[in-house]
């Protein structure tokens, strides 16, 4: 005989699956991460009540701080520099190139290296002695800019940053081509025999026209960025040098394991939370815009 | 005339940029693949050029000193596990969200979607203590569960789009031929949203294949040790040799480009969805 599912529960019993798993591990560790901020918890023995003081802990703690400087301006940074090279060499590839399918297969690639590939390689093309760039400078004569690219605290954060921006650009440059090719042709036949010259057709129409590419582009680039940073440092600096490439992720990592303090951790999972919160519950609300609920 | 040949220079000016950048996406990735096959002398000496003599047992070296075998065969187990708990369990959830009417359904689809806002990364620590407290911890089991419940979001709201955009009458030619609701799902509406999921296998199953935080945190020992950790902690190992050390890493990101450049296309559109939507 067939078991007849009833009408009524069907839905749900598609849903459980889903509902189960996602409580279990994603909502669970977030009430796991704010409970766990109000004690003093080495991760594996006995929770001691310590109420906000892990908070106080880590507001008043400087290195945290610095951490969480150095994110911000990472995403910020990050962001400002993938969006503006992927915008200008998907402007330049929409115009009539060859090989551009060539190009953006190429530039794709990095897309689908993990970051732990993508920073070993890097600091291997970063390193002083058999480094890729500093043989580059040295072959062009251009001795003046070698540096230790890593060693340096002026600029590891730098260096650090740019892997992360090669990484993303083909990225960044399939998003906006496709916008950008999206753009109705007449426009710009209206534009022309208006007068328009090519200038005021860029920031006329072309600009305009690609806004919600632009928001959705800048938003990805800094949800990303919040997080993607831990790989990166991890990989090619741990924090280093003198903590100038310091992230929150790193330090609230080596605050759990490294000194067992799994309750100061939390409270800057908390904090750091609502840093990238904002800028995720922005890209949700762009992503489902005119999605209708039905 | 003047126009023609001020045009011609902008062209020409647009190739050298775009060669420069093409010069600075694929160098590397040869650069890496060129200094696995130097002795570890030449290796410092000849920084740009071809390897006088390709040292090929850098290969077996790296091979065997990094276990890249066994971390093979964890990533893999890893990913397909992953597959076959997430493709269900999404698909279900994604179907009747977008083609039923059922009482409290946009607060489930609310609920799920919140995750999309909360990146994994920085519940790194909470989550490695769930698994802590599910008895968890240095197993493959507990990864796949983590990595199955961060892609409910992204994937059931990916799939969604992908269910609505079918025509309406689907369900009611199922039930002609005879179909329960099930059945139809699985039977009908299912084959035809094959490109959504290959979307989803793309994208969730990258993150999961690169994934490396997390698994750093859950995952103890050498043995269970999935591709991207053990790569970086064969590279920090004291002692190792640079070539042996390029080596593993040919080893472990060639056959990801082989992958990714049979199916470009496929990789290229899948990945790109999640910012335009399906």
């Amino acid at each position: 005989m067939k078991i007849k599912m009833s009408d009524k529960a069907f839905p749900y019993l598609m849903c459980l699956p889903a509902i189960i798993l996602f409580t279990v591990v994603i909502l669970a560790s977030f009430i796991q991460g704010i409970w766990t901020s109000f004690f003093s918890w080495d991760g594996m023995g006995d929770m001691k009540w310590l109420g906000v003081k892990n908070y106080y802990f880590a507001i008043t703690d400087s290195i945290f701080w610095n951490s969480i400087k150095n994110t911000v301006f990472y995403a910020f940074f990050v962001t400002v520099m993938k969006n503006i090279i992927g915008l200008g060499l998907a402007l330049l590839l929409a115009k009539d190139i060859a090989g551009r399918s060539l190009f953006r297969v190429a530039t794709y690639m990095p897309v689908t290296f993990s970051y732990v590939v993508v920073g070993l390689l890097w600091s291997w093309i970063y390193n002083p002695t058999f480094g890729l760039l500093n043989a580059f400078l040295n072959g062009i004569g251009a001795n003046w800019a070698i540096r230790g690219w890593l060693s340096d605290p002026g600029i590891a954060l730098y260096s650090v940053m740019m892997v992360d921006v090669w990484k993303w650009i083909g990225f960044h440059i399939v998003l906006y081509l496709a916008a950008i090719q999206g753009i109705p042709k007449d426009l710009y036949e209206a534009a022309e025999i208006d007068g328009a010259n090519k200038r005021r057709c860029f920031w006329h129409i072309t600009l305009p026209q690609l806004n919600s590419a632009l928001v959705i582009n800048v938003l990805l680039s800094l949800t990303g960025a919040f997080t993607s940073n831990y790989d990166v440092v991890k990989v090619m600096t741990n924090g280093g040098p003198f903590r100038s490439t310091e992230v929150a992720l790193t330090y609230i990592t080596s605050t759990a394991f490294k000194f067992s303090a799994f309750g100061k951790a939390n409270a800057m999972t908390v904090i750091l939370f609502f840093f990238v919160f904002i800028f995720g519950f922005l890209q949700v609300r762009m992503m489902t815009k005119d999605e209708n609920y039905g | 005339m003047n126009i023609k040949s001020s045009k011609n220079i902008s062209k020409i000016i647009i190739y050298i940029i775009l060669l420069v950048v093409l010069i600075i996406t694929v160098y590397p990735v040869i650069w890496m693949i060129l200094g696995s096959l130097k002795s570890t002398s030449e290796f410092y000496i000849n920084i740009w050029g071809i390897p006088s003599e390709p040292q090929w047992e850098n290969y077996a070296n790296a091979w065997n000193m990094a276990g890249i075998g066994q971390k093979y065969i964890n990533s893999v187990f890893v990913l397909l596990l992953f597959l076959v708990i997430t493709i269900p369990v999404n698909n279900c959830a994604a179907y009747v969200l977008a083609r039923l009417d059922f009482k409290g359904k946009k607060a489930i689809y609310t609920y799920l979607l919140t995750g999309l806002m909360i990146p994994g990364a920085v519940l790194a620590i909470p989550i490695f203590t769930v698994v802590l407290r599910l008895g968890l911890v240095n197993s493959l089991w507990g990864l796949v569960l983590v990595y199955a419940a961060q892609a409910i979001s992204f994937g059931t709201f990916i799939l969604r789009a992908f269910y609505i955009s079918l025509p309406k009458s689907l369900e009611e030619a199922a039930k002609i031929d005879g179909c329960g609701q099930f059945g139809s799902f699985v039977r009908v509406i299912m084959p035809l949203t094959i490109p959504g999921i290959t979307t989803q296998i793309i994208f969730n199953g990258l993150t999961v294949w690169n994934e490396y935080f997390i698994a750093s945190l859950v995952i103890r020992t050498p043995e269970k040790q999935t591709l991207p950790i053990g790569l970086s902690m064969f590279i920090n190992q004291y002692g190792v040799n640079y070539p042996d050390m390029f080596a593993a890493l040919v080893c472990v990101t060639l056959p990801m480009i082989i992958i990714y450049l049979l199916g470009q296309k496929t990789f290229i559109k899948g990945l790109s969805a999640g910012a335009v939507k399906g």
